[in-house]
């Protein structure tokens, strides 16, 4: 394993536990996803990885070697795209991505290869020579980006690289995701886009309130998800909601929320919902339908819940979905 | 050695690029307020003897690096920290000491044309001239390590509004209140005890008296006052960069 973590834990000075027990392992050419609620400990996780923040306990492993005890050693190996925007005052993208390359220990042709492939592959040739203080949001966290993975070392680790990126982006950006762990880098990827991070990664580690809530592969955290779909209708008004929820053949409790009505149903009985659905909109019952696989964020907020235990859904039926 | 070198120049390279906007703009008030520091002084001061003069002339240089050192480098640590670029610097592969040295390369070189400066103009208002000494030139990267040495000790260490204020003082001490443009008798006698215990008599000495070597010859006690400053500073810098929380 390139990265192996064991028992993991960080408590701050007079803070909480950021980071309780964590133990998880990438390997070289894995793309692992960490997905948490804010403060979830994500961040600190990622700190202590390349030897900016000490663990109050447990062990971290980079190809073997100890990043508490030699911190220049990790910052060697792991290429890091922290959270906060880059600083690009005065600099274009081209010089910050080729220049960061060079600092990584790329040779000047190898930066500039690598610098020309990421602007082409991001498509932000149209600022690569815009000096940082005149770049939008996205772009600066796109040429963050840049900077980690042009010489991404043997781990190269994201902190919530999306963040103020445009949807066509996002998928140019997990492209190059994937792209890294092809090219056998192990890459640990901070995210809060659920949905699309299901496209890059492999394996998914689940943080709560510093703990380690669920770890697999995205199949293995569906677990019985995986055959069920999840049927999302738009009422006519509110009554008609709460009826028809209790008329479908759904294997747990509809939840409605206003004039939405979202239940799951099993894939075996998908096209006879389809048809009454099809039914109820004919009848002017229904506005709208959708049938879709139960998603990752449903997942998720399964097993994190929401932050405080409840949100503005009414439960229908015995136990609550969003538990 | 050869990883330090490479280090040292690419970030060169990141710091020109990213102050070349205002690095002209810097070398001109720089050059500006050292010989301004000359002419300006031999208003206040109506007559002047050659001692007046030696101080004035030799002590607008001076100035020049304490206001890059101790004023300019703690304001831009303060400002780099609100900007966030602290947590990018701290998880590149590089030295700690080949990013201050890279940084500190260009202040120290935005302060040279304004030393040259005011030598030129004291010569031409005072018809001075000077015995200088080729110890003038590790005369001028000690006090520009003491300099830089403590101003970065008071960035990293301070909070950053803090650390406006004391670059303040430092710069209304240097230029007022410590004798680097006037002999030190000129202070009361407590003042003056307080300055043997300040870098900044030491810091004017080392610069005037390689200047214009006196009889004496060159002493070697401003020396190595000012590389105990320096290093002070420079390790409580390094104590709070590789600090991990
Ligand atoms: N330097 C610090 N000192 C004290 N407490 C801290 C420090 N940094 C983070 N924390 C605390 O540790 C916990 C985890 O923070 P962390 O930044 O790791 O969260 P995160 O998962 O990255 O959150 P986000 O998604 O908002 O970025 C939080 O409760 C935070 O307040
Ligand atoms: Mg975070």
């Amino acid at each position: 394993m390139l990265l192996e973590i064991d028992g993991l834990t960080k408590m701050y000075k007079k803070g909480a536990r950021a980071n309780d027990d964590i133990s998880l392992e990438v390997d070289a050419g894995q793309v692992l996803g960490l997905l948490g609620h804010n403060g979830a400990g994500k961040t600190t996780l990622l700190n202590q990885v390349v030897g900016l923040v000490k663990p109050t306990s447990g062990t971290i492993r980079i190809d073997g070697r100890d990043p508490v005890a030699d911190p220049a050693m990790a910052r060697r190996v792991c290429a890091l795209q922290p959270q906060a925007q880059a600083p690009l005052t005065g600099i274009t993208p081209r010089q910050a991505i080729e220049t960061m390359a060079r600092i990584r220990g790329a040779s000047r042709q190898r930066a500039r290869q690598r610098t020309d492939e990421l602007i082409e592959a991001l498509e932000l040739a149209p600022w690569a020579s815009t000096v940082g203080e005149k770049l939008s949001g996205g772009v600066q966290r796109l040429t963050a980006f840049c900077m980690a993975a042009a010489e991404p070392g043997r781990v190269v680790m994201f902190d919530e690289p999306t963040n103020d990126v445009d949807p066509v982006r996002r998928r140019l950006l997990w492209e190059q995701v994937r792209a890294l762990g092809a090219a056998g880098v192990a890459v640990v990827l901070v995210t809060h886009n659920v949905i699309e991070a299901e496209r890059a990664v492999q394996r998914l580690v689940i943080l709560d309130q510093g703990r380690v809530v669920a770890h697999g592969t995205p199949a293995e955290l569906r677990g019985q998800d995986a055959d069920r779909l999840r049927l999302e209708v738009v009422a006519a008004d509110e009554p008609t909601a709460h009826r028809l929820a209790g008329d479908v053949d759904a294997v747990e409790p509809a939840v409605v929320a206003g004039r939405r009505v979202a239940v799951p149903i099993a894939t075996g009985t998908a096209t006879a919902t389809l048809a009454w659905a099809q039914e109820q909109r004919d009848a002017g019952r229904v506005d709208e339908f959708s049938v879709t696989p139960v998603s990752l964020e449903d997942v998720y907020i399964r097993l994190v819940g929401t932050e405080n235990g409840a949100d503005a859904t009414e439960e229908v039926g015995h136990a609550a979905l969003a538990a | 050695m050869r990883h330090w070198l490479r280090s040292y120049s690419l970030l060169l390279k990141w710091t020109i690029l990213r102050l070349r906007t205002t690095l002209p703009f810097m070398f001109i008030v720089q050059t500006l307020m050292a010989a301004g520091i000359v002419l300006g002084f031999a208003f206040l001061i109506p007559t002047h003897d050659r001692v007046t003069a030696l101080y004035l002339s030799t002590g607008a240089p001076t100035v020049a690096l304490i206001t890059v050192g101790m004023v300019l480098i703690p304001q831009m640590v303060a400002q780099q920290k609100l900007r966030g670029l602290f947590d990018y610097q701290r998880a590149m592969p590089v030295p700690r000491l080949a990013m201050l040295a890279a940084d500190a390369t260009v202040w120290v070189a935005v302060a040279l044309p304004g030393m040259v400066a005011a030598l030129v103009v004291a010569t031409l208002r005072f018809d001075i001239s000077f015995a200088v000494s080729p110890l003038v030139v590790p005369a001028v990267l000690l006090v520009a390590l003491g300099a830089v040495g403590i101003g970065y000790g008071i960035g990293y260490a301070a909070k950053p509004e803090l650390a406006g204020i004391i670059s303040n003082m430092i710069i209304i001490m240097a230029l007022m209140f410590a004798p680097v443009n006037y002999p030190a008798e000129r202070l009361p006698d407590w003042f003056a005890a307080v300055h043997q215990w300040l870098p900044f008599q030491y810091m004017a000495q080392a610069m005037r008296e390689t200047i214009d070597v006196p009889a004496t010859g060159v002493p070697a006690l401003p020396f190595l006052v000012l590389a105990a400053w320096g290093l002070a500073g420079l390790a409580v810098t390094a104590r709070i960069m590789t600090r991990r929380a």
